[in-house]
Formats: structure tokens, C-alpha cells, sequence
């Protein structure tokens, strides 16, 4: 009797659960047959969320994909090689004392919300980002004198402080979005808008000009942007982008190969490695504009004091020397680095303006220029400057018999490719005589040890902007940390008066092509002073499926990001490729099979709970 | 007894007290300033934006001053706005994560108790069999292995497929973004993406529950007044259920309630690989970036429910053991 009512428990529970398959299955079917056209979603992901979404707040690489595909710059970059092309101004004219500009702006563009595109909207948004702080905008706007005028619909005339080119729309350097006056003028502090949620009398969702905007931003998993339907421009083939936020590689490299992404970005060198060879993936190893250093604190202590400058902090004053500085660059090989460190993927450094710039800006040591990895050579120079190991301890003193080169060398503990090139550094120093003192730390505290000066070495990056502008900026003498608790971008300490009158003539140069000669000084001057020892130029590793879309556009050509992370032109060249590309993603367990299950444990708990209840009458009656 | 509930409830005030003071001190003695933090690396980084933010997040006013603001935001329950989230009122950012974070976390700990207790007393009752055995070294394995590694193993298994068998649940996330769910299809597809973070948190830690029920109750079945009711003829399993477990449960108690006021803290690992919006990797981002708002609504956040759960334990507890309550 109670291996029968086991029996019928089994087959109710089985009948039950094909039930529920069968009835999910007709669900499903119901659903996916309903016969609307399915949208085409171009998903890609990466591991990095966005700082913000409004252009006067964001500052990381990330932000700028949502910005590109929905704002105008005044200035555009060409795919091919960053050079200037006409954006929002199809012209600009220029007074003979290159310190007038008159901008005329292209027609016919509309807002997301069927607003035109007016000269208002430009004036509007340049003065909004120079007299609210815009973070990165206003950096651009430094040497506009007064406001931005819009003198009528069509066109803005402004004027600078000083003759420069970098208005003249020759270079790409105003990188500034364009925003819409009607919606941004409704803040009273417009870097609290968060750019896509509803506000007083502004509608949810980003208003913009390009071929997409902001629709929705859920934190730490997804940017959903939408076709601008009053784009002017070429159509694009995809109605949706997404980006997907994930917090491990390894996850968004399963995603990548599921198909549950169509492209990624990748960090690791293993990662991207593992996804070679994967069916239906391809993989580039493009270049981005970042660099990693080694910084040297090359006399913060021993500074003279003046122009709001106070000498502080403990570093060793062997490092004020450039011949020690050039020794220990000498000491560093950084293509074992590329070919350890990054797997072979980047490019060894040497200038402070990365390969990925403005057409022109970069100078590349050649020849004798060139500071080679040279042990020997090394050796002979600290020999030769008087810097010689009198102890026998292998580490050398400074000359006379002094304090020995014993040089603390700071890591982060966020950055795992900077502790990966300790040991190595660690020991090439070693072979010149120079001992290495290594402690990682976060970057909170090595930012402090920097302003404080209390620093030999370190290992940190920068991601300059395209043109060279703010990152030769960065080495004059005003951006030095000034008094040991206050910040500065000039983490080396590096203060020379000829490079701050090169930095000037730069600025104010109106010839491009001369533009680019001062450039090259300035960075030929910081390589020689060895105050960075550029170790190597980033990777951007990406991989992508090459059966869901087609139409990357490397930027720049051919090894370049291939969103293109300047130009808006990507947007309406990628296609998808067949029934595939671009359909929807959902994957999992179907409804039908959930309620099948569901409803099986509950009879089986059911059937378990009466079993026992069965059973005690059963006993109790014997 | 008024007066140990009293006690009680005022121990627990006082303490989340003590705690709101700590913190606003605790977070400022770190090292590194948020405001250079934000913008270090970018061309964004020079001393007038820097200075300009420390003015905006409030970092430029004396540190009585920002005490002063900190207890008055805090007592109208506005935290306000994130440091990396660019002005982002902390109040919204947790309430987007809390809720992903009570559904993977709270169930999978309820599931986790649940399971884990009820394997510890089939196997304290059923001790040095074959069913002990089996589970003790199952439970251990699964306790002894770090949850991100079994996360991962879970994730490549059933998210990546294996040989000939297929990818059966989505990689990450909490839903399918894009995808136009809405009702009973949106639930279908989160609980498609819950199922390998809650299956890996759940047998993650089922193995402490399972190991703490099974002692206590073989510490319990060596008590006299199980050997009196054998005596009585009492039937076995009305011995184990009747009497055994509910004297066994005590010292699982406070474990049980102090893991539910966990809850709150969110699972890191879990959410790092399952790419899930919880609130344990907010509070990474938050410790990384020094988000002095964020970090103090968080962990208050988890220090009152701690403390609530510490305090409901003590006040249960008190029903639960009548000795308690006579003492």
C-alpha cells in the first residue's frame, strides 16, 4: 500500500512538471510569434563604470562613448589619424592677430526633442562650462577672454586672451560637447543634473544631437542608449546601444563568447589571450593614449622657494642630479617590461605624448636621442659623476662618501602591473649600484607621499588628451604641489624656465606646423631631464564577435579603438550580420520549466509532509 | 523582565550611537583625499579642479563643522550626495541596491539556514552513518572552498557550458538590459540571472549552519532527559523533533539571526563575479574612492542591522529558554 501511494506521489509530480514545460513552451511560442519587427541592439561591454554622465562632471575614458554619440564638437577628429576636420562649425574664421574667431555653425541640426541646433546653444554651453567650473570642458576655455557671443542664429564670435591657434579649428583642441541652452538652462547648478532622469520641465532622458542619446542608467549594470529621432545625418542600422557593466573579465569574457555581448574591452593580457583562436572571435591589440611612468622627486626639498613654491619633503638629493635620473632610466629595459608585464601587448615608452594624438603633436626620440637600456653605459656614468660604492656593500653613495643611493619606490596596490614591475626594476637598479626600497600602498596615501614630497620613485599613468596642450602642462613650474599638503599635477617636481617659455609660445603660436616644432622641444627637454622614465604606452585589447555585426572603424587607423572613441562615425557604420546580429539576448531556464519546478517541489514537500503524517496514524493504530 | 528589554533596547541605541560617532572619525583618518582621488590620471587633475571639488563635496569646511552637518543629514535620514557617483544622492544609490541585494542575499541566507540546519540534525541523529559521513565531508568541502572560486567553477559550468553541455543561465547581471521584459516575463529572465549567484552563496555557507546544528545536537543527545524519554517509550522521532532539536536550536539562534542582519552587507565576491548590483561591491567602490557619504550611510546601514539583529536575538532568546527568563 505505501509503495503504491510512492507510485502515484511519482507520476502526479511527473505529470505535473511536463505540464508545466508543455504550457511554458506554448507561452514562449505565444510570445516570440506576435510579429513585430525585433529591434537591433549592438551590445558592448566592458569593466569600467562611467564617472558621470554629464559632461561638465565626467572625466574617465569610459564617459566619453555616451558624449561622442550624442553631442557635436565645435572641431572634429578624422578616423584616419586624429587630425582636425569641420564639426559643429563647418568654418571659422580668424582675425589677422589670431586673437578673434568667428565660428559659423552648420544648419539644420536638430535636438533629440525636435529643437534646432542654434548658435545660442554654443554660446550657452561654453560660457555655462567656464562659469560653473566644467571639470575637463572648461580646461579648453582657458584662454577665452570674456563671453562667447552669438551674434545670430548661425554664428559665435568669441575672442582670446592672447594669439593663439588653438581656436583656429586647424587642431582638434576644443573638446567640448555642445549642450542644448533650453534644457540645461532650467539649473541653477547644472553639474548636479545627471543628464538622463526627469527634472521640472525636463523630460526623462538625455536630450542630444547625435545619431544616439541616453534613455537609462542603472549603476553598475548598464548605459541604454536610443536612436535620436531627428539625427540628420547618415542612418544608422542599430535602434539600440548598451553597455554592459561587468565587475570580473572573466565574466565578460564568457559573455563575449556566449554572444551575450557583441564586442569588449579587456585589461588583462591573459583574458584577451584566452579568447584567440575562440570561434566566431576576433581580437586587436590597438594603442591608447595612456602611458605609465616611473616618476623621480627631482628636488622638492632643495627647490627654491618663491612664486607660491615652499621646498618640502625628504626626497634624496642624488635624484636631483639628471645623470643619476639618466642612469637609472638606462637601467630600465622597457620592452621586457612590454613582453613580461603586458604580455607583449603595448609599446615601450619614451616620449610624454603617447602615439595615439593629434596628427603632428608626438616627437619620437631617434638616434642618439634615444636613451638605451645600457647596464654598462649606466654603470660607467654614475663611475665617471663620482657615485661609487666605498663599503662594499654594492651600493653606491654619493660622491664623497655620503648617504648611499637607497631609494624608496612606491607601488599601488590598486594596480597590479605596477607591483608585477617592481621585481624588476628592483633588481636592474640592483645592477648599478642603486637599492630599491619597494612598498605598495593605495593610491589615496601614495597622492599624499607625492604632495608631501616624501618620495624617491614611483609607478603611476596618465591618459593625456589628444592634442598636447594639458599634458605638457602638467611639468611646468606652477603645477609643482606647492607646500606639501596641497596637490599638484606635477608629480615629479621638474621646474625648468625654459620649458615654462616654450610652454607659453606653444600656447600662443599661430602657425601649427611651428605649433608642433615648440612641442617637440618641450618633450625632447622633459626626456633628456630622465624626471619620467616612460615605461610603455597602454594597450587597448578588444575582442568582438564577427558573426553578429560588421563596421568597426579603428580610430586612429588601423590600430586604434575601434569604437572610435572621438568620432561619432561608428555609430552608423556598424551593421549587423544576418538574423543573429542584433537580436535579443535573454537566455536562462523558460518560464514553463520554472513553473514545472515550482510546482514538482511543492508536491514533492507535499507528498513528503502526508507520507510522515500517514505513516505516525499508521503507527499509532498498531 | 521589562527592565532586560529595556536594557536591552537602550544597549543597542547607545551602540548605534557610538557607531555613528566612530565613523565620521574613522573614514577621515584614512589616508588620501577624495577630491584628487576623483580626478587623478585625467587631464581633469590640477590644483584649481581639485580645490574646486573639495568646495563642492563639502571638504573645504572645518572638520566641527562637517560633524555638525553630518548628524543633522543623518538624523533626517538624507545622506547626501556620493563622491564617485558624481553628486548622486547616496540615499538613491543604496535603495537601487538594496533590493537585488535582499533578494540574492536574504534568500540564499534563509535557504542556507534552512538547509544547512536541517542536514546538521539528520546528521548529529544519524552520527558516524554513512549519511553523517557523506554530508559532513560535502558541507566541509563546500565551507572550505573560497565562494569566489566555487562562484567561478558555477559561472564556467552552467554560465560558459562544458564539452557538449550548453550555456543554460545568463553570465551576469541582474537583468537583461534592452530586452523589454516587463511582468512575469521580467521576473522569469531576474530569476534566470539569480540562479547561479544564489545556488553558489547558498552552498557556500550552508556548511557552518550544518556543522554548528549537528554538534549541538549530539551535545544535546547525550542530556539525561533524552535518556528518560526513551525510558518513557517516547517514539524516535517525536524524541528528535520534540525534544532534542528544540533544545539544540538555542546556540544556532544567535548565529541564524546575526547572519539574516548580514544580510545587508551584501556578498563582495559573489557580486564581483556574478557581475550582481549589490550593495557589497558599492561599498568597495565606496572604501576605494574615499566616498566619506557613501561609506557612513553604508556602514550604518550595516551596523543597525547588526545591532537590530543582535537585539531581537537577545529578546528572542529570552522566549525561546525559559531559563532565561527565570533567571
Amino acid at each position: 500500500m505505501r509503495s503504491k501511494g510512492r507510485v502515484i506521489v511519482m507520476l502526479a509530480v511527473v505529470a505535473v512538471v511536463a505540464g508545466g514545460i508543455s504550457a511554458g513552451a506554448a507561452y514562449a511560442q505565444n510570445e516570440s510569434s506576435s510579429g513585430t519587427k525585433q529591434k537591433v541592439t549592438f551590445v558592448w561591454g566592458d569593466t569600467s563604470e562611467p564617472s558621470s554622465l554629464n559632461p561638465m562632471r565626467g572625466y574617465m575614458a569610459t564617459d566619453f562613448y555616451f558624449w561622442t554619440s550624442s553631442y557635436h564638437l565645435l572641431t572634429d577628429f578624422t578616423i584616419n589619424d586624429l587630425s582636425a576636420r569641420p564639426g559643429l562649425a563647418e568654418k571659422i574664421d580668424v582675425s589677422p592677430d589670431g586673437m578673434t574667431f568667428t565660428y559659423h555653425i552648420r544648419q539644420g541640426i536638430k535636438w533629440s526633442d525636435g529643437q534646432p541646433l542654434t548658435a545660442n546653444d554654443v554660446a550657452f554651453t561654453l560660457n555655462m562650462y567656464k562659469s560653473n567650473h566644467a571639470y575637463l570642458p572648461q580646461a579648453y576655455l582657458t584662454l577665452i577672454d570674456g563671453d562667447v557671443q552669438a551674434t545670430d542664429d548661425y554664428t559665435v564670435v568669441f575672442h582670446s586672451t592672447m594669439p593663439t591657434s588653438l581656436y583656429t579649428g586647424k587642431i582638434p583642441y576644443l573638446y567640448d560637447y555642445i549642450l542644448p541652452e533650453h534644457i540645461w538652462s532650467k539649473f541653477d547648478q547644472p553639474k548636479q543634473y545627471d543628464n538622463y532622469s526627469a527634472f521640472e520641465g525636463v523630460p526623462a532622458g538625455e536630450v542630444g544631437s547625435g545619431p544616439f542619446v541616453i534613455a537609462e542608467y542603472k549603476t553598475g549594470e548598464f548605459v541604454r542608449m536610443v536612436r535620436n529621432p531627428y539625427w540628420s545625418g547618415p542612418q544608422p542600422h542599430v535602434d539600440e546601444l548598451i553597455y554592459r557593466i561587468y565587475k570580473n573579465e572573466d565574466a565578460e569574457a564568457e559573455a563575449l563568447k556566449a554572444g551575450e555581448i557583441d564586442f569588449g574591452y579587456f585589461d588583462s593580457a591573459n583574458i584577451f589571450n584566452s579568447l584567440k583562436g575562440q570561434p566566431n572571435i576576433a581580437t586587436l591589440n590597438g594603442t591608447i593614449p595612456s602611458f605609465d611612468e616611473i616618476g623621480m622627486n627631482t628636488g622638492s626639498a632643495y627647490q627654491k622657494a618663491g612664486n607660491g613654491y615652499t621646498p618640502h619633503g625628504d626626497g634624496h638629493p642624488a635624484l636631483q642630479d639628471p645623470i643619476v635620473r639618466r642612469a637609472i632610466r638606462m637601467a630600465i629595459d622597457s620592452q621586457t617590461l612590454v613582453d613580461k608585464v603586458l604580455l607583449g601587448y603595448g609599446l615601450p615608452g619614451t616620449s610624454i605624448i603617447p602615439p595615439v594624438s593629434v596628427l603632428g603633436a608626438r616627437w619620437e626620440p631617434t638616434g642618439d636621442e634615444v636613451i638605451p637600456f645600457d647596464i654598462a653605459g649606466a654603470n660607467k656614468l654614475l663611475d665617471d659623476a663620482g657615485y661609487k660604492d666605498t663599503d662594499g656593500d654594492d651600493v653606491r653613495e654619493m660622491p664623497g662618501g655620503g648617504q648611499p643611493l637607497e631609494f624608496r619606490y612606491y607601488v599601488q596596490t590598486g594596480d597590479q602591473n605596477t607591483i608585477k614591475v617592481a621585481p624588476f626594476v628592483k633588481s636592474w637598479l640592483a645592477d648599478i649600484g642603486i637599492k630599491a626600497d619597494v612598498t605598495a600602498m593605495s593610491s589615496g596615501r601614495l597622492g599624499d607621499e607625492i604632495n608631501a614630497g616624501t618620495y624617491d620613485l614611483f609607478h603611476w599613468g596618465w591618459i593625456p588628451d589628444p592634442d598636447p596642450d594639458s599634458a605638457l602642462s602638467w611639468f611646468t613650474c606652477e603645477q609643482r604641489p606647492p607646500d606639501g599638503s596641497s596637490y599638484g599635477n606635477n608629480d615629479s617636481y621638474y621646474c625648468n624656465p625654459e620649458y615654462d617659455k616654450l610652454y607659453t609660445e606653444q600656447r600662443t603660436e599661430l602657425d601649427v606646423q611651428k605649433r608642433w616644432d615648440v612641442a617637440h622641444q618641450m618633450q625632447k627637454m622633459y626626456y633628456e631631464s630622465c624626471a619620467y622614465a616612460v615605461l610603455w604606452y597602454g594597450p587597448i585589447l578588444q575582442a568582438y564577435r564577427t558573426d553578429l555585426f560588421t563596421g568597426y572603424m579603428p580610430q586612429p587607423s588601423p590600430k586604434g579603438d575601434l569604437l572610435a572613441g572621438y568620432s561619432m562615425d561608428i555609430w552608423w557604420n556598424l551593421r549587423p550580420l544576418g538574423a543573429a546580429g542584433g537580436a535579443p539576448r535573454t537566455s536562462g531556464i523558460s518560464a514553463g520549466v520554472w513553473i514545472g519546478l515550482v510546482i514538482g517541489v511543492i508536491v514533492v514537500i507535499a507528498a513528503v509532509v502526508l507520507g510522515r503524517r500517514s505513516r505516525r496514524a499508521g503507527e499509532e493504530q498498531a | 523582565m521589562r527592565g532586560y528589554l529595556v536594557g536591552k533596547v537602550v544597549q543597542a541605541f547607545l551602540t548605534l550611537l557610538f557607531v555613528l560617532v566612530f565613523n565620521f572619525f574613522l573614514f577621515r583618518v584614512m589616508p588620501g583625499d577624495p577630491a584628487a582621488l576623483l580626478l587623478r590620471g585625467s587631464s581633469a587633475y590640477n590644483p584649481q579642479n581639485v580645490a574646486q571639488v573639495r568646495h563642492e563635496l563639502g571638504l573645504d569646511q572645518p572638520l566641527p563643522q562637517q560633524f555638525v552637518t553630518y548628524l543633522k543629514d543623518t538624523a533626517t535620514f538624507k545622506f547626501g550626495d556620493s563622491f564617485f557617483m558624481q553628486g548622486r544622492p547616496v540615499s538613491t544609490t543604496i535603495r537601487e541596491r538594496i533590493w537585488p541585494t535582499i533578494l540574492l542575499v536574504g534568500t540564499s541566507t534563509i535557504a542556507s539556514i534552512a538547509i544547512g540546519l536541517l542536514i546538521g540534525i539528520y546528521a548529529g541523529w544519524r552520527r558516524n552513518t554513512r549519511f553523517d559521513y557523506g554530508w559532513l565531508g560535502v558541507t566541509l568541502v563546500l565551507y572550505a572552498c573560497p565562494e569566489f572560486y566555487l562562484g567561478i567553477l558555477v559561472l564556467m559550468a552552467f554560465g560558459a557550458g562544458v564539452g557538449p553541455f550548453p550555456a543554460l543561465f545568463p553570465i551576469g547581471g541582474y537583468s537583461t538590459p534592452g530586452a523589454g521584459l516587463s511582468g512575469f516575463s521580467y521576473w522569469i529572465d531576474v530569476l534566470n540571472h539569480l540562479v547561479m549567484p544564489w545556488f553558489t552563496l547558498t552552498f557556500a555557507y550552508l556548511g557552518e549552519y550544518t556543522l554548528i546544528m549537528r554538534s549541538s545536537l549530539i551535545d544535546v543527545l547525550g542530556d539525561e532527559f533524552v535518556m528518560t524519554a526513551r525510558a518513557k517509550g517516547v517514539r524516535e522521532n517525536d524524541i528528535l523533533w520534540r525534544h532534542v532539536v528544540p533544545n539544540a536550536l538555542l546556540p544556532t539562534w544567535t548565529l541564524t539571526m546575526l547572519s539574516l542582519g548580514f544580510i545587508f552587507g551584501g556578498a563582495i565576491t559573489i557580486e564581483l563575479v556574478f557581475s550582481y548590483p549589490g550593495v557589497g561591491w558599492l561599498t568597495v567602490q565606496a572604501i576605494t574612492a574615499k566616498d566619506y557619504p557613501l561609506m557612513q550611510a553604508l556602514f550604518l546601514l550595516f551596523s543597525g542591522a547588526v545591532i537590530i539583529a543582535n537585539l531581537v536575538a537577545d529578546i528572542t532568546y529570552m522566549y525561546l529558554d525559559p531559563r532565561v527568563r527565570a533567571a
